[in-house]
């Protein structure tokens, strides 16, 4: 792992154009996909931008059954096959953090992959809450 | 990597990977309905036939299921030849007499331009197609439920002795798997019924969200060492409990800072 997803909490303003570039850049079928970000509001008009954690020990990866979940080394990120995807939905319960996600427009699960290692959240994030940088 | 050349096109293959994958990552389309990533290959709806042949066999071909044949070095694939399109055809067209409800069988014979079938239709038939693939990703899972019974014309999946599987978590792998949507079930306020089984359906502690069954996230506990914790509450409150304890981090720290 050479990169770092970083968010910092206290500079989201809650504009949720991280959500907007998230679902536009999973889009398929000409359909945008289930944003795998999340600003959600703890208290008023404070926002955390939620999304998966790539935990080392990953609840999903052990909850999947099928191989479907496992870790990109290049990125860091865990990414779902959707090719072995059966939808059973073990992920989405067993996350602790509830991090994967169910996209009913595609009727498919989904979770954050960092974009293949250029996340589009990042690029646009205007505070520069959600950022993506090499590691010293 | 070996090379391999489909439709006259040179192609690279990682070793021991089955024709189907290669010839699919190529973007050509090859109809299959027992196929599925997640499960060893068992060929046994036989769309997927392609004709191989190798330059020293003069001239000679095979026609072989592409999922189950791994990839040989300068092996020569033809996908879409007429005698091959006609293969397919009679077999849609079989599936058409076994199975004339079903809607993915009238799609895939619309796309083959079949209109009617030439074989005696079976009155009652299912849309069942017996191609295993929910036995097998029920293998997979490791619960081993659910199998195929009776001989020949009788032959049915389900649970052993015909009756409802007690191994079975509840988790619809083979009912999401199943190709032709076979495999019924309903969720309903109290449970789920699928296989003529009841399970209770574990409900989120704080908005009561129906997750998944109590089986299955005992199942995954015991095989995965999950905490059955994990299971308290549903996605949509975690994310919030999630936020929750950042914002508690972030709060706490600008006052440590002020």
């Amino acid at each position: 792992m050479k990169y770092r997803f970083i968010v910092e909490p206290w500079l989201c303003t809650g504009c949720r154009t991280c959500e907007l570039a998230c679902a536009f850049s999973h889009a398929r079928n000409l359909k945008p996909g289930r944003s795998r970000i999340y600003p959600l509001a703890h208290a008023k008009d404070k926002y955390v931008p939620v999304t998966c954690l790539q935990c080392d020990d990953p609840a999903c990866v052990k909850s999947c059954f099928f191989n479907a979940l496992r870790r990109n080394e290049e990125t860091g990120a865990i990414e779902l096959d959707l090719g072995r995807c059966v939808k059973c939905m073990a992920c989405v319960a067993a996350c602790p953090f509830g991090c994967a996600l169910v996209d009913e427009v595609h009727d498919e699960i989904v979770k954050c992959d960092l974009c293949q290692g250029d996340p589009a959240c990042a690029h646009f994030c205007p505070s520069k809450a959600l950022r993506y940088t090499r590691l010293p | 990597m070996v090379t391999i050349h489909i439709n006259g096109k040179a192609v690279q293959a990682e070793d021991g990977e089955m024709l189907l994958t290669t010839i699919r990552r190529q973007g050509i389309d090859i109809p299959a309905l027992c196929h599925h990533d997640a499960v060893e290959p068992c060929g046994s709806c036989r769309l997927c036939m392609v004709e191989i042949t190798k330059k020293e066999w003069n001239g000679w071909s095979r026609h072989v299921t592409s999922c189950l044949y791994p990839v040989e070095a300068e092996l020569i694939i033809a996908t879409h030849t007429p005698y091959l399109q006609e293969l397919r055809q009679t077999i849609i067209e079989l599936y058409m007499a076994r199975s004339p409800h079903s809607e993915v069988i009238q799609k895939m014979a619309g796309e083959y331009g079949i209109t009617q079938t030439r074989f005696q239709t079976v009155p009652d038939g299912d849309n069942c197609i017996m191609c295993y693939a929910c036995t097998r990703i029920c293998a997979e899972l490791g619960c081993f439920a659910i199998s195929a019974a009776e001989r020949g014309h009788d032959k049915v999946i389900s649970g052993p002795l015909r009756e409802a599987p007690v191994d079975c978590v509840g988790c619809l792998s083979c009912a999401q798997i199943c190709p032709t949507h076979f495999i019924e079930w309903t969720d309903d306020d109290t449970g789920r019924t699928i296989w003529e089984r009841r399970f209770e359906l574990l409900a989120c502690k704080k908005c009561g969200k129906k997750t998944i069954t109590k089986d299955f996230a005992e199942y995954q506990s015991r095989k995965r060492n999950l905490p059955m914790s994990y299971f308290d509450i549903c996605d949509d409150c975690k994310r919030m409990e999630l936020s929750k304890t950042m914002g508690r981090i972030v709060v706490s720290a600008e006052e440590a800072t002020q």
